[in-house]
């Protein structure tokens, strides 16, 4: 408190002056920015720090700094200098230079208490306090991370099996029933349990328990072990009275931490509940499951560190012993029995005294420590400061009684004694204790009876038993009856019980039975009948192995072996691009290398021409969407106070054109002259510059031209006569610009980009006037060896072949919005896929305008068809087909641009290749579309193969299976039921939690799971894992090893789930909160666990 | 647990995808702003106890995919909401066009009197704006629903728009429970019904029910 207060005066005085300090200036940088434009912070706070999140500072306190601005603003400083986490920096810089700022008898300038100040503030400063919140916030929903650590420390609690419904594995269950024992153990670990989780609330602040003192790093020896262990010590107030408890690092950090210590010490290993023979003699109850504990010998792990944690009521301390030695200060609590507690370490530095201080504050006021700390010496009112008038452990210390040397310096012994206030009660009690008459309970919570036990059940437990067995003990015993009486009422009693344990037992073997023949019927589908062992593998499929297992050919044909070893194992990062392809059955095993490259060139081939076939329609969508957007904008500049009817908006603003088509389609009388009257002046442009001057090797080709001309005649005669009078009328003009690019890529990529810019020009300035480019993609190196070189001048024969590219001005709404995807997808794409034989450019103004601003709304038949000229299909897309490519590309783009972006493979580059996966594949099935999340599948395919065209393939293997899950299946409800079988059966106890709470049977916490196979649950190395083990599992466990996965997340985490006792939307923060963070391996390797644990069940009919 | 609250509202984010849902709902539970959403699926949802006139009341919003294919599942959400937030993107003409759709499907499977806003996000990209301010007011007038342009990324009327809809809410949960006890006397039964809801806290159905 004093520190504070310090801070806060010498501070505030001189945090202007300390400009020579870098953190000081900073500091008053933000503060001056911070009181000079309190309104406007919050935007300025978000450019400064456009990563962290805006400190709670600025987000709750800028109502109450504008109303209160004095005293919060003298001590801004200090908050935004913690929050900078500075704070600590700039008091040394100050103590270090106390001599320019601070009088000489400043609290900063001293030597000594100056650096303490500096190096007690390293400490908070270390905290983010930016994430901070609302106090109520924690006690009220803390966070999936303390859930977790809380579950840790308390993670010995389980609940006893007697509780539980007879689980999957037999011997566990006969065990259980033979062993008379464990009910009484059962009982004993039930109290345990419950106090255990008090224990681990009570750690924390809570509502019910004060916090009055921690500190860790406190030492404690335990019994057994060789030398002190490291714990938190802490000082609660709660209303049973001040309790006083240790506990062991290794159960605040939970043991995942604690294991690199550790394993000297216990040898742990991961084992199946049938496996282990141990038992553990504290809890009894789970020595190990092989759910989430890991065996320690004759006790659990938990419970190892469990019988080493103190729990000390005060009230049953009577001294309290303090040794203090140069190395450090021990102190020793002993009971009303006489018994010693293991002694206490404490750091150097003070932290005894303060806990001293703190434990007689905390006395206040039923007790006080005899004799008293500081009170009566007046000077020790600072905190730290106080001499201390004591009483010397006379048998110890005799001359320490005249003497009286500082605290801090001096080693010695001392006694204190913990005085209650009723003490004549006290003496009373024990008194009456002894003569077995009860008197009234005592005002204090203060045990009668001396606790000898110091684990962390047992004063709890105590509490409770106390009174009640003062009350049995006095109870008076009934007054004697007739023996015959007593005979015949016990003989009685007796047939009574034997005949309900025999019932009893009855019904619980039969309710077994029951549920074993439940499981059977509705588990034999999910797992594999075969238990396929784990023997000799150890490593997984590394490289190694991978070539040894391939012949010269590169021939694979042990498959079975193949699949065994990646399941248990995994496969080795480096391979795995040459691994999957085989896992997802792209490769069959047994094809030659030769064989496989050959089918990688062919499917690329295909990919490429699906590629060129929406790259078409692509471009029409892009012009209407460019249109649509004209649309809007006008409409917006033009008439924002009257908003139209909207679906005749596309028609008002291209009104020459389109509102004559959809009223009339088949007539276009009134428009053509305006467009002969545009023809001419955008023409020229287009024309007249690339293909000649510019481009050297771009020539003319009038062959090919008037080819194409024809074609295209023949084809828009279909749909409108008028437009091929206008086409005609265009000929002489589309000779000088019809271009047919050869000879080396570079050359066309030159030529693209020309083609490109002059679209975008010509849009620029005939604009709405649609910019037609089909680009022919054909085998052109059917015999392909190297496809750059083998590209020659097209051949009329390949003209089948070919399928066309409409491009509408390509780069009107790529390149000026700055999309990577759209302009940049024909620029990039196209010069790498080889097969692009020949690039013609055709202006063909007025087919394409007509049939691109045909309006939206327009009805499917009224012959909006669009036009591709060179095209193999006859490249006539209806209406339909475009309006649904444009919905679904639309929804790609959006769901593109924000996939895994903090994920550094995605690159603009790589997300365009996403797009083109997901927009092949949406092309062939557009019937089912893009559905969310598809992205998310790609992406750790395209990671791993890096190339679009294996991508692809793997991808829609992947769908195979995957695309069932998506709402237009059914396989999502099948997950949830067969999750719902698996928990009753293989967890009943969370079950019936579930079923509790009703709300959340159906499961929908799990969706995301199963719809991106955990992809958004792990991180991306475990991603790839998982799915190897999802991919293989089905030729070696289970067709349905997902199911599994989510029974293992569920798993890792049913002890949390079921202490808290979370609701639908407790697991769904818990679990989206968890997203990413869990072990990965451990839930994997769990997860095969659950699997061989269902199939052992079936295997034992 | 202690819970600290006196009300606990339910409350919903629908909307096309990538109108910025998910990002409303960051902007007003963390205050912070990430260009990089990823797409939401499934459901999430985020928790932010406000002060509403000396009440605290703890808002669960619930944010779902926006994929029309996805309503099947969101659509099981809306029955327990109180109040629900439509989102449009101002540049995206045709997610506001879908504010229609997305009104018909909250009729049909939310409840009658469930409170409703629109808002019209992403209002700080004006040069890419497509729809004007004045559509916006318009569609809400025609609707009877309170609308507000909004920005996530530069937090304007996040605030307000929530503070807003949970007011409302809270009005009407008033409102309610005065027509239901007279003002003539508190019955015995609201009493009862009191304790009730003291007693379970757990449950928000039980606390501050409008259904």
């Amino acid at each position: 408190m004093s520190q504070k207060t310090t801070r806060g005066q010498d501070g505030n005085r001189d945090h202007y002056r300390a400009s020579n300090c870098p953190e000081a200036a900073l500091i008053s940088a933000r503060v001056l920015s911070a009181e000079g434009a309190p309104a406007t912070r919050s935007a300025s706070g978000v450019e400064r720090r456009p990563s962290a999140p805006r400190p709670p500072l600025n987000k709750r306190g800028s109502g109450s700094l504008l109303s209160q601005p004095a005293p919060q603003s003298k001590y801004l400083w200090i908050r935004i200098a913690l929050f900078e986490r500075q704070l600590a920096k700039i008091i040394e810089h100050l103590v270090n230079n106390a001599s320019r700022y601070y009088e000489r008898d400043a609290l900063v300038a001293d030597p000594d208490y100056g650096s303490i100040l500096s190096s007690l503030l390293v400490g908070p400063c270390a905290l983010e306090y930016s994430k901070a919140k609302a106090p109520a916030y924690f006690w009220t929903d803390p966070p999936a991370d303390e859930l977790v650590q809380r579950h840790r420390m308390s993670a010995g609690t389980t609940t006893p099996p007697s509780v539980r419904r007879p689980i999957l594995n037999f011997r566990r269950s006969l065990n259980a029933s033979s062993d008379d024992g464990s009910v009484v153990n059962a009982g004993t670990a039930n109290t345990s349990a419950s106090s255990a989780k008090d224990y681990v609330e009570s750690l924390h602040q809570n509502s019910r328990a004060t916090l009055l003192y921690g500190k860790n790093n406190v030492r404690v020896q335990p019994k057994d072990v060789e030398e002190p262990m490291p714990g938190y010590l802490s000082l609660h107030q709660s209303a049973a009275g001040l309790v006083i408890k240790w506990t062991p690092n290794q159960l605040m950090n939970g043991y995942a931490e604690s294991e690199g210590i550790d394993k000297s010490q216990f040898r742990w290993h991961l084992v199946h509940v049938s496996a282990c023979p141990h038992k553990c003699i504290l809890c009894s109850a789970a020595p190990c499951t092989v759910f989430r504990q890991r065996c320690a010998g004759s006790l659990c792990i938990n419970c190892v560190y469990w019988a080493m944690s103190l729990q000390v009521c005060v009230w049953e301390v009577v001294y309290v012993h303090v040794h203090r030695s140069k190395a450090s200060d021990a102190l020793i609590l002993v009971g009303q029995d006489g018994v010693q507690r293991p002694p206490i370490h404490f750091p150097k530095g003070g932290h005894l005294l303060s806990f001293l201080s703190n434990l007689e504050t905390g006395l206040l006021p039923h007790g006080q420590l005899d004799p008293p700390l500081w009170s009566q010496r007046g000077t020790g009112k600072v905190f730290g400061r106080g001499k201390i008038r004591r009483r010397p452990l006379p048998s110890l210390c005799e001359s320490g009684e005249s003497e009286e040397p500082d605290w801090e310096e001096v080693a010695g012994d001392y006694v204190f004694r913990i005085v209650n206030n009723a003490i004549t009660d006290r003496e009373a009690m024990r008194h009456s204790l002894l003569e077995r008459v009860v008197q009234s309970p005592p005002r204090t919570p203060r045990r009668p009876l001396a606790s000898t036990s110091t684990t962390s059940s047992d004063s709890s437990t105590m509490s409770v038993d106390c009174p009640s067995t003062g009350v049995n003990g006095h109870t008076p015993t009934p007054p004697p009856n007739p023996i015959v009486e007593e005979v015949a009422s016990i003989e009685l009693v007796c047939s009574t019980m034997r005949r309900q344990i025999i019932s009893r037992a009855f019904y619980g073997w039969l309710a077994y039975c029951r549920h074993l023949s439940t499981v059977r019927t509705h588990l034999s589908g999910l797992v594999n009948p075969n238990i396929i062992s784990k023997e000799g593998i150890e490593s997984g499929l590394t490289e190694e192995i991978w070539r040894s297992m391939m012949d010269n050919r590169g021939v694979v044909t042990d498959k079975d072996e193949v699949y065994r070893i990646v399941y248990y194992g995994g496969v080795q990062h480096d391979i795995r691009r040459e691994v999957w392809p085989f896992l997802l059955g792209y490769y069959e095993f047994g094809s030659t290398a030769e064989e496989r490259m050959e089918q990688d060139m062919t499917y690329r081939r295909q990919y490429e021409t699906t590629m060129s076939e929406w790259l078409c329609v692509e471009a029409i969508v892009r012009q209407r969407d460019r249109e649509a957007t004209a649309a809007s904008i006008a409409r917006l500049t033009e008439s924002s106070g009257k908003p139209r009817p909207e679906i005749t908006e596309p028609n008002e603003v291209f009104e020459d054109d389109c509102s004559v088509i959809s009223d009339n389609p088949p007539i276009v009388s009134p428009e053509p002259s305006e467009n002969e009257q545009r023809k001419p002046e955008s023409k020229p442009v287009l024309s007249r510059a690339p293909s000649i001057d510019e481009v050297d090797n771009i020539e003319l080709d009038s062959e090919e031209k008037e080819k194409d001309v024809d074609k295209l005649n023949g084809e828009t005669e279909t749909i409108d006569s008028r437009d091929v009078d206008s086409l005609n009328d265009l000929e002489e003009d589309d000779k000088v610009c019809i271009k047919s690019v050869v000879e080396n890529p570079d050359m066309r990529r030159e030529s693209i980009a020309e083609i490109k810019r002059l679209a975008e020009g010509f849009v620029q300035k005939g604009e709405g006037r649609g910019l037609l480019c089909s680009v022919d993609s054909g085998n052109a190196n059917l015999n392909g060896n190297d496809m750059r070189s083998s590209i020659d001048e097209v051949q009329p024969d390949t003209h089948q072949q070919h399928t066309s590219v409409i491009i509408t001005n390509p780069s009107v709404d790529l390149a000026p919005s700055g999309s990577p995807a759209s302009g940049g997808t024909t620029a990039n794409v196209s010069p790498a896929r080889s097969p692009l034989g020949v690039v013609r450019e055709e202006s063909h103004s007025a087919g394409a305008s007509f049939d691109t601003l045909e309006p939206s709304d327009g009805r499917p038949d009224n012959r909006s068809n669009c036009v591709s000229p060179a095209s193999s299909n006859g490249g006539v897309y209806s209406n339909e087909l475009v309006e649904s490519f444009a919905l679904n590309l639309h929804r790609i783009e959006k769901d593109v641009q924000r996939c895994d972006r903090n994920y550094p493979f995605f690159t603009d580059e790589n997300l365009d290749k996403l797009r083109n996966i997901m927009c092949t594949y949406v092309w062939e099935h557009l019937e089912t579309g893009y559905m969310q999340g598809m992205c998310d599948l790609v992406a750790p395919l395209l990671v791993i193969m890096k190339e679009e065209a294996s991508a692809h393939a793997l991808f829609s293997r992947l769908m195979h299976r995957a695309r069932d899950n998506f709402p237009s299946g059914q396989a999502m409800d099948a997950h949830f039921a067969d999750m719902r079988s698996l928990i009753q059966i293989l967890d009943c106890e969370l079950y019936e939690l579930m079923h509790a709470h009703g709300d959340y049977t159906h499961f929908y916490f799990c969706y995301r799971w199963f719809l991106l196979d955990f992809k958004r649950e792990l991180l991306y190395q475990d991603v790839f894992a998982a799915w190897e083990l999802i991919w293989v599992a089905r030729h070696v466990a289970s067709e349905h090893m997902v199911l599994f996965i989510a029974l293992a997340l569920l798993e890792t985490y049913r002890d949390v789930i079921l202490a808290n006792a979370m609701d639908f939307t407790d697991i769904i923060k818990f679990f989206n909160e968890m997203a990413e963070r869990h072990d990965a391996s451990a839930v994997l390797s769990l997860a095969r666990d659950l699997v061989l644990q269902v199939q052992t069940l079936i295997e034992n009919k | 647990m202690a819970k600290t609250y006196d009300c606990l509202f339910k409350l919903l984010l629908i909307g096309d995808s990538g109108v910025g849902k998910t990002s409303i709902l960051f902007r007003f539970s963390e205050d912070a702003f990430n260009i990089s959403f990823i797409s939401t699926i499934g459901i999430d949802f985020k928790i932010r106890t406000i002060d509403l006139d000396g009440k605290k009341v703890k808002l669960q919003i619930w944010d779902t995919a926006g994929q029309e294919r996805f309503r099947t599942i969101t659509t099981a959400y809306y029955r327990g909401s109180m109040g629900i937030m439509l989102v449009y993107d101002v540049t995206n003409e045709k997610s506001f066009e879908n504010i229609k759709n997305w009104i018909r499907n909250i009729e049909e499977n939310a409840s009658a009197d469930v409170e409703k806003m629109i808002l019209g996000n992403k209002c700080d990209l004006d040069a890419k704006r497509q729809v004007s301010k004045e559509r916006g007011e318009q569609l809400a007038v025609e609707y009877q629903i309170k609308f507000v342009e909004t920005s996530a990324k530069d937090s304007l009327n996040v605030e307000y728009a929530f503070y807003t809809l949970a007011r409302d809410i809270k009005a009407k949960m008033e409102k309610k429970q005065e027509a239901s006890n007279p003002p003539g006397g508190r019955s015995g039964a609201h009493q009862l019904k009191a304790n009730e809801q003291q007693r379970k806290p757990t449950s928000w159905l039980s606390r501050c029910s409008v259904l």
